[in-house]
């Protein structure tokens, strides 16, 4: 009967310690969803506002680099914002992950979204990537010449706006790393 | 309920056609109930038929984008018109990505094999989700700046003055395109995986 009553203590006691185990990676997700929440809208804001206007004009054109020239960077910043936007819808579901212990469908929803948006993000990111690359080097093969020579601090602002996305690639990974963990815990 | 389960079971797994396997499916039910074994083994079948064609659609891009160039029949004395993925930095790159990302699986099929013999094994789960995970990014940062360039190939950008090749590469710029969308196969094929491992790690 105590041995019994000792075993009945033990197991309730790995329980409370699993449980707390898994309300601190809840609370470790919902940290870093707002970080990559601030990523994401920071980036998006940077490329979007960004644009430049030569100081010098001829008389039909004025000489102006804004995002939206190139398709590459209007996707990119609509994938950052339609990211960040997710981001903060899923610091609801995330909360919930902090009160709640029983979390299994939820996290899957997590999952599943998170893996979705990762793909979103990267290939805004990327494509971006390849297109401020070009601006900034040309490519003589095919003619396609370096605008970063006029338009130089258009080309800074959107190389360092990449930067604010690809960190939040590695945070959602992180973030389908901690789900996937806290899902293989025994329960 | 659970003697009943195993019961049933042994008569099954020990007929002839099976003996070769029955140890090892011993010992895979040591720790748990069966039926969601049966249940994870299906999902483990089907993460292993995901891989080969991920295999397929990977390799096949890669293979397409390395054999693309075109030599344009004409030619000046000094100039000749030629175009081939190494050209084009960002090609180059989608090359190598997804040479990877070929190797990758290739070497993946191991744990997904042991996956299918041990359905309820949280490790190779994890293991599998975790690098899923990673080779996903790299995938798709391959295939979609590869799209932005062929994009900009076949259109071409009014305001930076870069004009399209496609008008005299018309070959080089079809089978590279092609190329890009098999990446996106690909990169479907690995969402679906990752999401079969979570749905997998949920049911042990």
């Amino acid at each position: 009967m105590k041995s019994g009553q000792a075993e009945i203590m033990e197991t309730s006691k790995g329980i409370q310690k699993s449980g707390l185990m898994s309300r601190r990676i809840a609370i470790l997700e919902f940290i870093l969803r707002i970080v990559a929440f601030f990523n994401t809208i920071g980036s998006a804001i940077l490329m979007g506002t960004t644009h430049e206007t030569l100081p010098f004009f001829t008389q039909f054109i004025r000489f102006q680099a804004e995002y939206n020239d190139l398709p590459a960077l209007t996707f990119f910043v609509v994938a950052n914002a339609v990211v960040s936007g997710y981001l903060i819808l899923s610091l609801t579901l995330a909360f919930v992950h902090i009160v709640k212990r029983k979390t299994q469908n939820t996290r899957i929803l997590l999952i599943i979204l998170d893996v979705a948006m990762l793909g979103l993000l990267t290939s805004g990111a990327s494509s971006a990537a390849a297109i401020v690359y070009l601006a900034h080097n040309g490519n003589n093969k095919t003619n396609w010449f370096a605008i970063c020579q006029q338009f130089n601090s258009f080309c800074e602002r959107i190389s360092g706006s990449l930067i604010g996305s690809f960190i939040a690639i590695v945070l959602l990974i992180l973030l389908i790393l901690l789900s996937a963990i806290a899902l293989s815990r025994r329960h | 309920m659970k003697n009943e389960s195993t019961f049933i079971d042994v008569p099954a797994e020990s007929s002839s056609a099976m003996k070769g396997k029955a140890p090892l499916i011993g010992v895979a039910r040591d720790h748990t109930t069966s039926g969601s074994g049966g249940y994870n083994r299906g999902l483990a079948i089907f993460d292993f038929l995901l891989r080969l064609a991920a295999i397929v659609a990977a390799l096949a891009a890669a293979a397409t984008m390395g054999t693309s160039d075109e030599t344009l029949p004409f030619f000046t004395q000094f100039l000749q018109f030629e175009a081939s993925y190494d050209d084009l930095p960002t090609f180059q790159f989608f090359v190598i990505a997804m040479a990877l990302v070929g190797g990758y699986l290739v070497l993946s099929l191991p744990i997904s094999v042991v996956t299918i013999l041990r359905p309820l094994a949280t490790a190779p789960r994890l293991l599998l989700l975790v690098l899923d995970t990673g080779v996903l990014a790299l995938n798709t940062a391959a295939a979609s700046s590869a799209a932005a360039i062929s994009y900009l190939a076949h259109s071409g950008n009014q305001n930076t003055n870069w004009l399209p090749i496609c008008q005299q590469f018309g070959d080089f710029c079809q089978k590279s395109s092609g190329a890009v969308v098999s990446a996106f196969v690909s990169v479907v094929f690995f969402t679906i995986l990752v999401v079969i491992s979570g749905v997998a790690l949920k049911r042990h």
